[in-house]
């Protein structure tokens, strides 16, 4: 972005045709590594090298790609994914922020939970879906629990620390203009932790998505990771070639989507480095 | 970021000063007892939600998938014993460990190389900007057809899982050295390796070290969730899981969910002890987040 950025701020300068070149020329050169990539798996299928079944070509992949969505077989899968993620991570959202405030402003909120977050974040969670399966069943219910209890994690911890790290100046200087506690919390201690909010949403967004690719390939009867767990099993790699595409674009826009939410919500800090 | 350090710097002491309670000196006891409150006080309610589990369970209050904790460490207690645990962790061990550590190297690597060129940087960029967010689980049926069902396949996967949140802690941690002290390096004469050795690579270790704990995190339930889907070896802990579920086992569910815990949280400190020992007087913008 930033070389098409540079391009269009130094456009008053020059002719029209120049800065359309300067666009092109920036727009290359920021995504020539991505056509570079799919040039070299291109080249590495057609070279005869590997076997075609193992390494479909991108046209193949193509082809597979155009036949489920005109089939329509796809959009259960995806939408039963969707759900599953929404909903987990919604949910997570709200309790993850609700739990993050109240930690940080109620002793003995943090004394109970403190110990549960500390502990429990390195434990790796997803190892009791099959006790959800047992208790939730098969079904939506087991997965959005998974997906809620994961997400819970980064995005409960990140509240905290973002509403622990509120300067307290703005505090005092708040209630020294007479604001109550409403007004203290709304106007002062939500918008200061809103960015490292947002730093837990984004951590937790992925991970969303992962846990519900997961758990529909270790056990269930539809969604994104059924379809790949299933062509696999009926040893058809373009379909699960084709598979992965979709559920990287869905990746992305959901990524895409948290940014642009982000940039209206925290409009006066641009995103820092965290993407971890 | 400055608060996390020092919440952060919380519970290692608490820890330490156990350890420390337990010396017989007399005059020590007393505030060795109120320095051991606030372990006291962050155990309590785990203890009591344990009690209150066994109780329910011994009064038969519970539902049959919630066996009791005594059941469960038994079921742990025979594992131990019969050495089988110790043979599923060390295949688990030796996946997520060795996945982790290559995922690691080339992301660090990498990372640090993007850092100080911005040429390798503009390469990357995209490829990561685009596949960052994308499940990396969904290629491992690719995976186990390039690889087949064995240790490589899910070593392949854990390493480009961990190779994200190394590459983008380095790439970051580098970026965000600062300028001052590399221009005082290069007026003291440094060369460029001294530079990148002295000064580049030790302002970026808080963040690389955050970026590890990621990536281990994230090494733990790739190992569990790549055992539980492809696991046709027979071992390592997800599979202990699996065998369980399919015999309605649920104390060994929970006795391999327990193991699983044990392992990912040692391994954790264990990164925490080592950054802890090379980041002496760094003081570290870093959360247990990451």
């Amino acid at each position: 972005m930033a070389s098409t950025a540079q391009a269009r701020a130094a456009a008053p300068a020059r002719s029209g045709w120049q800065t359309a070149v300067h666009a092109v020329l920036g727009f290359v050169g920021r995504w020539y590594s991505v056509a570079v990539v799919l040039l070299l798996w291109e080249l590495i299928v057609r070279s005869g090298w590997v076997n075609p079944r193992l390494f479909p070509s991108l046209g193949v992949i193509w082809d597979q790609l155009v036949l489920m969505f005109s089939r329509g077989t796809i959009w259960d899968h995806l939408l039963a994914t969707l759900i599953r993620v929404a909903a987990g991570f919604g949910l997570a959202c709200a309790g993850g922020v609700l739990l993050g405030f109240a930690m940080a402003r109620f002793r003995w909120v943090d004394r109970l939970f403190e110990p549960l977050f500390s502990f429990g974040y390195p434990i790796p969670r997803v190892a009791l879906y099959p006790v959800f399966v047992f208790v939730f069943g098969l079904g939506h219910l087991s997965k959005i629990a998974m997906i809620f209890l994961e997400c819970l994690y980064p995005i409960a911890v990140n509240t905290y620390y973002g509403t622990r790290a509120v300067n307290e100046r703005y505090v005092w200087a708040a209630r020294n203009m007479g604001a109550n506690e409403v007004q203290v919390f709304w106007k002062v201690i939500v918008p200061s932790a809103l960015p490292q909010i947002f730093a837990g949403l984004r951590i937790a967004l992925p991970v969303a998505l992962v846990i519900a690719i997961l758990t529909e390939m270790i056990g269930a009867t539809e969604g994104m990771g059924y379809l790949i767990a299933y062509a696999s099993a009926s040893l058809s790699r373009s379909q699960v070639f084709a598979g992965v595409v979709v559920i990287a674009v869905v990746g992305f826009v959901l990524d895409r989507v948290l940014a642009i939410v982000r940039r209206r919500l925290v409009f006066w800090e641009r995103e820092s480095v965290q993407l971890l | 970021m400055a608060r996390v350090s020092k919440h952060e710097a919380s519970s290692p002491p608490a820890l330490a000063t156990a350890a420390q309670g337990q010396r017989p000196l007399a005059s020590a006891h007393r505030s060795a007892l109120t320095r051991l409150e606030p372990l006291l006080q962050a155990l309590a309610v785990p203890v009591a939600l344990l009690v209150l589990w066994q109780l329910g369970a011994n009064l038969g209050l519970l539902p049959a998938w919630l066996v009791s904790p005594a059941a469960i460490g038994a079921q742990f207690g025979a594992w131990l014993v019969s050495g089988e645990l110790f043979l599923h962790a060390r295949d688990s061990l030796y996946r997520s460990l060795s996945g982790f550590a290559l995922g690691a190297l080339f992301g660090v690597v990498l990372g640090l190389l993007a850092g100080v060129s911005p040429r390798v940087a503009s390469f990357f960029d995209p490829l990561i900007s685009l596949t960052y967010p994308v499940p990396k689980i969904a290629i491992l049926p690719v995976l186990i057809v390039w690889f087949g069902i064995s240790d490589t396949s899910k070593i392949v996967l854990i390493l480009i899982s961990c190779f994200y949140p190394c590459f983008i802690a380095a790439l970051y941690g580098v970026r965000a050295a600062d300028q001052t002290w590399i221009w005082a390096a290069q007026n003291m004469g440094a060369s460029g390796w001294q530079v990148f050795w002295k000064v580049i690579v030790p302002a970026a270790a808080p963040q690389i070290f955050a970026g590890l704990r990621v990536a281990l995190a994230l090494a733990f339930i790739l190992m569990f969730s790549s055992e539980m889907i492809g696991s046709s070896n027979r071992t390592g802990l997800g599979f202990l899981i699996l065998n369980a579920e399919a015999g309605g086992r649920f104390d060994a569910i929970f006795a391999a969910i327990l193991a699983i815990g044990i392992l990912g949280f040692v391994c954790d400190r264990l990164l925490l002890a080592v950054r802890n020992r090379l980041l002496v007087g760094q003081s570290i913008a870093e959360g247990r987040h990451g």
